[in-house]
């Protein structure tokens, strides 16, 4: 049966800065312990210690990153559990979260509408900050200013982890240096310049991305309600020996090539 | 040998693969589409394999929609891998 946002005490995680490895463990963690009932629906939010390209879980290593120019700028690649296309990430310059609910919360719907249903509370948040923005199917929020934030899903465990990142001060001259965006992917984008794609929400709230979160977290609380808490010990654990056995792996960065 | 197409409206789903003796090897799905569960791009990697490099789209994305028939394919299609078959064919 499916439930609803209501039926659920949302637990945030708002935590320091944390290796991109370790980002995507706790992903990973996260979701199967919110699956098997060990911890409660949760928002986190994240803070990025380090500058990385984060590919889709279907990703070639190879079509996505410049090796040469990431060296470069200092960025590694990560690859994340979720399928969906590569981030560009520097500290400080997008706004990052992870939703993990139990599956019941989406249960019978599609992926289209999942996804849509996932975000709802951003497009509100993004309202109360004077943004009109909406759910681009399959996974964009965007604006008439331009695409804000892509987002990606998986299910696991039981449990939906739905992950987002939004562009708050991309760098796009470098951003099209370390990714390569092929002119295949753009076509029906109706754009000739990829620099255009990312526009960031600096611009659109002239709020300090600090405040935008906030606001975000607030909309939340609002509408469903929001705990504070913090990783446990275990998760913590778990989450630092996934990165390491795992996530920082060559096995897994380049299981596609 | 390397195709891309990028399905109208959805995701990019790029194909690198060989020719030996008339069929299709080393065959390697990728893309930023969505997939579930995530086994399943073994799965479609493994039913091109072999597959006589003279197929035609049809006879590739039946191929394809065999092997993911126990599997959800989100923003792509059989039909939008067998494209990219095809383009990384004649590339």
């Amino acid at each position: 049966m499916r439930t609803n946002w209501h039926d659920y005490d949302w637990q945030l995680l708002r935590d320091g800065p944390l290796s991109p490895n370790l980002h995507m463990a706790l992903d990973e963690v996260l979701t199967y312990e919110v699956g098997a009932g060990r911890r409660k629906p949760t928002v986190r939010i994240w803070e990025w210690g380090a500058p990385a390209v984060v590919i889709g879980r279907y990703q070639s290593v190879k079509n996505e990153v410049d090796p040469e120019n990431l060296g470069r700028y200092g960025f590694e690649v990560v690859r994340r559990i979720s399928g969906g296309g590569a981030m560009f990430i520097e500290p400080g310059n997008t706004i990052t979260y992870s939703v993990y609910a139990p599956q019941e919360l989406v249960a019978g719907m599609s992926f289209q509408e999942s996804y849509a249903l996932m975000d709802s509370w951003v497009l509100e948040a993004l309202k109360t900050l004077g943004i009109k923005a909406w759910y681009q199917p399959i996974n964009d929020i965007t604006s008439e200013g331009g695409k804000i934030a892509g987002a990606a899903q998986t299910r696991r465990g039981g449990a939906v982890l739905h992950h987002v990142t939004m562009a708050y001060d991309i760098d796009a001259a470098k951003m099209v240096q370390v990714l390569r965006i092929g002119r295949e992917k753009l076509s029906d984008k109706g754009q000739t310049s990829a620099q255009k794609r990312v526009d960031p929400l600096r611009s659109q709230t002239g709020l300090p991305r600090a405040a935008v979160i906030d606001r975000m977290i607030e909309t939340f609380d609002d509408l469903y309600g929001l705990n504070r808490d913090e990783l446990k010990p275990e998760e913590l654990e778990a989450a630092r020996n996934l990165a390491e056995t795992k996530f920082s792996r060559k096995e897994w960065i380049y299981i596609i090539p | 040998m390397h195709g891309e197409y990028k399905t109208p409206g959805g995701k990019l789903v790029v194909v690198d693969l060989e020719v030996y003796t008339g069929r299709l090897t080393r065959v390697q799905v990728s893309g930023d589409f969505f997939l579930e569960p995530e086994e399943a791009l073994d799965w479609i990697n493994a039913a091109l394999e072999g597959l006589p490099a003279t197929s035609d789209e049809a006879e590739i994305a039946q191929t394809v929609r065999q092997a993911t028939a126990h599997a959800e394919m989100i923003g792509f299609s059989p039909e939008a891998i067998a494209v990219a078959v095809k383009r990384a064919l004649s590339s």
